[in-house]
């Protein structure tokens, strides 16, 4: 096996075979063959020529092994993808030295291919392939098939590789780092969050044969220590790091471990400031950086070995890789060991860093959580200590507000001439100061009601002039408001005890009430008497209150819904705080309402004091004026009166931007908007100053329906909108921005007066990003807005990390909708695919198009998918650029966690290849199961090409043989397809031998049609496959041409040296079956049982004896086939010999008795033997155990030759054999046969026999051997013979046909020879001397006239009997010319005569001759 | 040549009479011919004795038309039908032997 020839020296006989690859094919040749049992090529068989042809000339990855010593071979794809540093040691020398490191795993698969001929498939099988200098893993899905020799028998194996190295390794990385974001809680810990992802990198002990995740330790910079001193359960770190000096100055310590016990000798817990070994205590710095473990540096001798992971050996590397912080110091590393029998290459070293930068991602997030809740347990703590503080100091309130409100009217009065804008800011200050005082009151009131510490004093007032006054305090707000106040009171006589200040409440309450709900007509107040009661009633006209909500009216904090108001301001206390004041005079109030109609509320007061406690009554005191500052009441209701001078008030102005306050107490993220919803125009105004302040871009409107429209026309990064708005409010507003996937994502903060757990949950459950109940301090507010936007951009990197890692996935990802409809896809899809996420045709994807099954496939497992179970696949589809692939799709239903909309998300991968290869398998098992099928080369290759018609669904296949052949020899399949090579159209007649020259079972494609050439025993034989250009002829495709050619070659080899055979078998049957030349009147039929042989047990024979006598035999040997064939050529053979002899028939079937007995099978043979005188008719005869002759004579009388009778052959040898004489008449017919045409199953034999005799009658006048075609027509089964068949036919007497020299002198002799034959036939008198004259007169005609200028040319004279017509021709060689006048009587005469004697005459003058066909019926 | 023999002789009435013995086709029929010739000057009637001929075709019935005006031809049953359907009887005299 040595390699001997040196480069440049003369290349060895027969390396053409390795023409189809230039390089290898070199390489190839230079082998040592002699010194491989295969020896020289020039001396290989067809077979391994035809094989290694295929391979060099295939792109596809393949090696194979030939031979005893399975010999290698492989093509250049296998020689890049598999053999590296093999290459070209490997060539020729026996496979199990070439794959010796893997031979226990592929030598017993080969050894199931060479045994049992099948071939094997494995899918991503493990290798460790020793081809890069080192052991490594590997995975390869291949094929083994079995190569056969040209015999036919399994001397090798060809094996198809596809290496799926890349793809089983990508697969196992991306599960990883795919489970690394499976964390199904959001929030977590940090060490929860590091347990979980220790627990990931674990279950990849491949490529993590062990992990350590170190964080620097910065804990001095956490006061609370709360965040990352947790000590994870599973792998437990120890927190004996010493104090920290800040991010990596203080050393770092173990948080998280995998495949390693923490406190391994390379797992220390901590690793001191300074520390080297075994890892920097510093980190890799900004980016990974490789370790060699193989010399570990401080590790002493004999340490702990290293964890191996799922390998035998420790690894040799590791990877560390920095926890990149967003912008900051990196939190720390992670120490990845690396799988030793793989390199670190581009796709092993982004896997570890996005393995990482998960990690970094979810300590980030964890931290980010901490801190959040962290601060809202502050906000909480805040919350509480503010409820304690209010309600302790709520009274001291008033003080601080009178301070406010005296400087203030203070500074209104001084300003009144002052800069417009310092006027306004004072306003606003006013007001609002004002309608927190009225607040603070009736806070403090309830309040005070609530703890029962409301000290009341009732003196005796008149009523009726206390409630006019105050009712006269809304008159010009009334006004203002278009509406009538009526005030009718009467006085009644007496005084009612009340506290003047808490009615005055009451009063200014139920009439602010009245206005803000009254938009037209009459606000009514009235007094009267009913008894010892006093009747206050405030009737308005407005918009009522439904029926159901009167119940609840005076419940405390319950607010009426209602269609319309003035203004949605208030506090939701004023009527409970009513109806408390009232209760504490000892009266009622109550309500009635009609919606649409307006409000009557009534209030009961008695009249005396005995309702009241004694303690509580005062002295009467002077009539005052009204105390109490209706101002608040009316505002509320009516707004703010305009300013003089201040034309389009700033504040009341939408979105209208109002200087900042001087001191912004936070800044926000800068340039973000912010959009603030609230109907209250100062608290838009005051809002909008504050974050315009810390910088955010602000707009402001005034309501839910107005916000809708400013976000859709411009998104912005958060909302701030109150809940209670008029038009749509809050919540409502809240609702449609989810509804809607375009501002589903807006970050929305709610603000509400309302207090209370209930109130945020409902804000929280519409889906509030967060929620702020008044009153609330700028700071507060500042805080949570800009939480809120950076907790919205925050998300925004969770998705592009989420793109990130699908996009990453080698995988193609898809998610589409519940109709199918593809929403989104990665990058690998369009890669795989070739369309982008918004060219994707068809409503289901690019399977939509492929075709009915393939879009039947896909609806059923998207449907699989949808009803929760997995649904998988594989598909057709075409590439965007036509390319037809294959790819396996997997699907699964998912919620999506925003919309909790139903997605299927489904992964797919390009499964080409395989597809391929099992079609590849499949194409060629169907080939070699047609070629095993075919009767002989024409069929095989007509078979081949419908096969390959149908592996391609082609148009056409097409087939031209060059051969020795005068024109190229064409198969084709198809309708309508050529079938001679001429009526091909001329190009393709021209390209078609252009072709043939080119190097076997190298396909050529051109478009959608391929060409190949392969050898074919008669010469090259071009192939074209022709896809009517539906789609291109892909390098797959053309492997598969390459195959089955190669195939289809050995296959026609084999069926062109079967047919040889075939052919030989024939010519040797034909020569035992019987003469070759019959005597005159004879014919025969042979139909044997078993096709294709044509040889059975029956025979026929005839034998010219040397007396011209005629022996005739019709024999049935037992049995069919060859056997039978063997027994009846020996049988027959000796028959010959015995007639020949002269020994008779009798004598004959006795010799043949003993004879038989000598020969297997020969006993029962049947056989009837005769002697025919074939001029005077007579026929001696015998029978043994045959069916009868039939002879029919002219007159149609049917006779038996049942005379003779004996037993079949060998049955008693030595017993006497009788012998029968008969005289088979003139112009009769004689029928010996075997049995096989006579009988029918379940028929008696004489039926058959009849049938028979009238089939002879019925073509009484046919030629003998029109007549005998006639007979097995006549009585052949439907559906055919089922038996062999052997018929002899004879009609007497044989026709006369006889050809002399165109010369007067012969036309006596004729005429003698003429006139014999005819006495034979017994004719009527006169009719012989009649068909004489004919006869003379024609062949006269021939000499005289047909060959005048060629005397001596042939005639000839052909005369046949029926049994009631005479029939003769005539036919010379030349041409009657036209008769000179001299003879012109003569011949008229002749031609007349011709008429005369006979009564049908026709005369054919042609090119090659003339001839004269006569026929007379034979009457009497 | 076709074996065919030609004997000159008298009739009954004296006259002129030819036996001819054989057959008559193209081979042979100028032999019939030159002794019918041969008579042409000699007498009125020949007397051709056709008895002993078992084939006349169409050649030596060419023969005969030249001279049937004067011929009283012997004929056998044999010869009957193409004399009568060649239209030799109705022109020459014809009778059984």
């Amino acid at each position: 096996m040595a390699r001997s020839l040196p480069a440049g020296g003369p290349e060895p006989a027969g390396s053409d075979v390795f023409s189809a690859d230039p390089e290898v094919g070199r390489d190839l040749a230079a082998v040592d063959w002699t010194a491989t049992p295969l020896g020289p090529p020039s001396g290989w068989p067809q077979s391994l020529r035809t094989a290694v042809s295929i391979l060099l000339s295939s792109r596809f990855s393949m090696w194979m092994a030939w031979g005893p010593d399975l010999t290698f071979f492989c093509n250049d794809a296998y020689r890049r993808d598999t053999l590296g540093r093999k290459y070209p040691w490997a060539l020729g020398r026996p496979a199990r030295e070439v794959w010796a490191e893997i031979w226990h795993e592929i030598g017993p698969r080969i050894d199931t291919v060479l045994s049992t001929g099948r071939a094997t498939w494995d899918q991503g099988l493990q290798l460790f392939l020793q081809r890069s200098g080192y052991p490594e893993e590997t995975y390869h899905t291949f094929s083994y098939s079995p190569l056969r020799d040209d015999g036919g028998a399994v001397v090798g194996m060809l094996c198809v590789v596809t290496e799926e190295t890349e793809r089983v390794i990508g697969e196992r990385r991306m599960a990883t780092l795919r489970d690394l974001g499976s964390d199904p809680s959001v929030v977590r810990t940090e060490q929860q969050m590091l347990d979980f992802a220790a627990h990931q990198l674990g279950r990849n002990p491949q490529d993590l044969p062990f992990t350590l995740t170190y964080l620097f330790d910065d804990r001095a910079g956490d006061a609370d220590g709360v965040g990352v001193s947790a000590v994870g359960a599973g792998a437990a770190t120890g927190s004996d790091g010493g104090p920290g000096e800040g991010a990596r100055g203080g050393g770092a310590r173990l948080a998280g471990a995998s495949g390693i016990a923490p406190g391994h000798p390379a797992a220390p817990r901590f690793l001191p400031p300074g520390a080297t070994a075994p890892w920097p205590a510093t980190g890799p710095g900004d980016g990974p950086v490789v370790v060699d473990l193989a010399l570990p540096s401080g590790q002493p001798e004999g340490a702990e070995p290293l964890p191996s992971g799922s390998w035998q050996e420790p690894p040799t590397g590791a990877l560390l890789v920095p926890l990149l912080r967003q912008g900051g110091a990196p939190y720390g590393f992670l120490v990845a060991a690396l799988n030793r029998y793989r390199p670190l290459d581009a796709g092993y070293r982004s896997f570890l860093e996005l393995a990482a930068g998960h990690v970094a991602a979810g300590i980030a997030s964890a931290r980010s959580y901490r801190a959040q809740q962290r601060r809202a347990e502050e906000l909480a703590e805040l919350d509480r200590a503010k409820t304690v503080f209010f309600s302790n100091v709520s009274h001291e309130f008033r003080t601080p507000l009178t301070l406010i409100m005296g400087p203030l009217e203070e500074l209104r009065g001084r300003l009144a001439d002052a800069d417009p804008l310092v006027r306004e800011e004072v306003e606003v200050a006013h007001r609002n100061g004002l309608r927190m005082g009225r607040l603070v009151n009736t806070l403090l009131d309830f309040s005070q009601i609530e703890a029962g510490r409301l000290r009341a004093s009732f003196a005796p007032v008149d009523l009726c002039a206390a409630t006019a006054d105050l009712a006269g305090v809304f008159r010009s707000a009334a006004e203002r408001a278009g509406l009538t106040l009526e005030v009718d009171c009467p006085p009644l006589g007496e005084p009612v005890h009340l506290d003047r200040s808490l009615w005055e409440k009451v009063v200014l309450n139920l009439l602010g009430n009245a206005l803000k709900f009254t938009f037209e007509g009459t606000v009514r107040v009235a007094v009267r008497r009913d008894g010892d009661h006093a009747v206050v009633t405030f009737a308005d006209t407005g918009v009522g209150i439904p029926e159901a909500e009167i119940p609840r009216l005076f419940n405390r904090f319950h607010r009426i819904r209602t269609s319309r108001a003035r203004s949605h301001e208030g506090s939701g206390i004023g009527l409970a705080l009513v109806r408390e004041l009232v209760s504490l005079h000892g009266g009622t109030i109550t309500a009635d309402s009609t919606e649409g109609r307006g409000t009557v509320f009534t209030v009961r007061l008695r009249f005396g004091t005995a309702h009241l406690p004694a303690d509580s009554l005062v002295a009467a005191a002077p009539h005052a004026p009204v105390t109490a500052d209706a101002r608040p009441y009316v505002q509320e209701v009516l707004g703010p009166p305009a300013v003089p001078g201040t034309e389009g008030g700033a504040a009341g102005a939408d979105g209208g931007v109002l200087p900042a306050p001087a001191a912004p107490p936070a800044r926000g993220t800068p340039g973000a908007r912010v959009l603030v919803a609230d109907d209250n125009a100062d608290m838009r105004g005051y809002l909008t100053r504050l974050l315009t302040g810390a910088g955010y871009r602000v707009r402001a409107v005034g309501d839910g329906v107005e916000a809708l429209e400013a976000v859709r026309a411009e998104q912005p990064d958060l909302i701030v909108g109150d809940v209670m708005m008029p038009r749509m409010d809050g919540l409502a507003m809240l609702a449609a921005l989810r509804a809607d996937s375009r501002t589903a994502a807006v970050p929305v903060l709610l603000l509400s007066a309302r207090a209370g757990q209930e109130a945020s949950i409902e804000g929280l459950e519409a889906g509030a990003d967060d929620y702020l109940v008044k009153p609330f301090a700028a700071a507060e507010l500042l805080a949570r807005v800009r939480a809120n936007v950076e907790l919205a951009r925050m998300r925004g990197r969770h998705a592009r990390w989420r793109a990130a890692l699908v996009d990453a996935l080698q995988e193609a990802f898809f998610v589409c909708d519940e109709t199918g409809t593809v929403l989104e896809v990665n990058a690998a899809y369009t890669e795989i695919l070739g369309y982008g996420p918004q060219d994707v045709p068809g409503p289901h994807g690019p399977w939509e198009e492929t075709g009915r099954e393939a879009h039947d496939r896909w609806k059923l497992a998207f449907r699989e998918a949808l009803s929760g179970r997995a649904g998988r696949c594989t598909l057709p589809v075409d590439r965007a650029d036509g390319q037809r692939m294959w790819i396996s799709v997997s699907c699964n239903e998912a919620r999506d966690p925003d919309t909790g909309r139903r997605v299927v998300v489904g992964t797919f991968r390009d499964v080409t290849a395989e597809h391929y290869a099992v079609q590849r398998d499949s194409a060629l098992a169907a080939l070699a199961l047609r070629l095993s099928q075919a009767a002989g080369p024409d069929d095989a290759l007509a078979g081949a090409l419908d096969e390959l018609r149908q592996v391609w669904r082609a148009d056409q296949v097409l087939a031209v043989t060059f051969g020795d052949r005068p024109e190229p020899c064409l198969a084709a399949t198809g309708e309508g397809a050529a079938d001679r090579w001429q009526r091909l159209p001329e190009e393709d007649r021209a390209e078609l031998v252009r072709l043939r020259d080119r190097p076997a079972l190298t396909p050529l494609a051109d478009g959608g049609r391929a060409h190949v050439v392969l050898e074919h025993p008669e010469g090259p034989l071009v192939l074209r496959v022709d896809l009517g250009g539906r789609r291109p002829f892909t390098p797959e495709d053309q492997v598969l041409l390459s195959l089955l050619a190669g195939r289809l070659a050995q296959g026609l080899t084999r069926a062109h040296q079967a047919d040889q055979h075939r052919r030989t078998a024939l010519a040797l049957q034909r020569a035992i079956l019987g003469p070759a030349r019959l005597p005159q009147g004879f014919a025969v039929r042979y139909e044997p049982a078993v096709p294709p042989l044509e040889v059975g047990g029956d025979w026929y024979d005839t034998v010219p004896l040397p007396d011209g006598r005629i022996g005739i035999v019709v024999g049935d040997c037992v049995g069919r086939g060859l056997d039978a064939a063997a027994v009846m050529g020996q049988l027959r053979s000796a028959c010959r010999a015995l007639l020949l002899q002269e020994a008779g028939p009798a004598r004959t079937l006795a010799a043949l008795d003993h004879f038989a007995a000598g020969v297997p099978g020969a006993l029962c043979t049947t056989l009837f033997c005769g002697v025919l005188d074939p001029v005077t008719g007579r026929l001696v005869y015998a029978g043994a155990g045959h069916p009868p002759g039939i002879l029919t004579g002219p007159d149609g009388r049917v006779t038996l030759l049942d005379q003779g009778r004996g037993l079949p052959l060998a049955v008693r040898p030595g017993a006497e054999r009788p012998e029968a004489e008969c005289v088979v008449p003139p112009r009769s017919t004689l029928l010996l046969y075997t049995d096989g045409l006579v009988e029918r199953r379940r028929r008696p034999l004489n039926e058959g026999i009849t049938l028979a005799g009238e089939a002879l009658q019925a073509g009484r006048n046919l030629s003998a051997d029109a007549l005998a075609a006639r007979v097995m027509e006549r009585l052949a089964p439907e559906d055919g013979y089922d038996d062999d068949v052997a018929l002899l036919l004879y009609r007497h007497p044989g026709p006369l046909e006889l050809t002399f020299p165109a010369e007067s002198s012969q036309l006596a002799v004729t005429r003698g020879t003429l006139r014999g034959w005819l006495r034979r036939c017994d004719l009527p008198p006169g009719l012989a001397q009649r068909v004489l004259v004919a006869a003379g007169e024609a062949c006269a005609n021939a000499v005289e006239h047909g060959h005048r200028d060629h005397p001596g040319g042939p005639v000839r004279l052909c005369v046949a009997a029926g049994a009631d017509e005479i029939r003769l021709t005539v036919e010379d060689s030349g041409r009657w010319k036209p008769p000179r006048a001299e003879d012109s009587r003569h011949r008229g005469r002749g031609i007349a005569l011709m008429h005369a004697m006979m009564q049908e005459v026709a005369v054919t003058p042609g090119e090659a001759g003339t001839t004269v066909r006569m026929l007379t019926r034979i009457e009497g | 040549m076709t074996p065919l023999t030609v004997t000159p002789g008298t009739g009954p009435g004296g006259a002129p009479l030819l036996t001819v013995t054989g057959e008559i086709d193209l081979a042979n029929v100028q032999v019939l011919a030159r002794a019918l010739e041969a008579l042409q000057d000699t007498a009125a009637t020949v007397v051709l004795d056709l008895t002993a001929v078992e084939y006349l075709d169409s050649a030596g019935l060419s023969v005969l038309f030249r001279h049937a005006e004067r011929l009283e031809i012997v004929a056998p049953p044999l010869l009957e039908p193409v004399l009568t359907y060649s239209g030799l009887a109705d022109l020459a005299v014809v009778r059984a032997p």
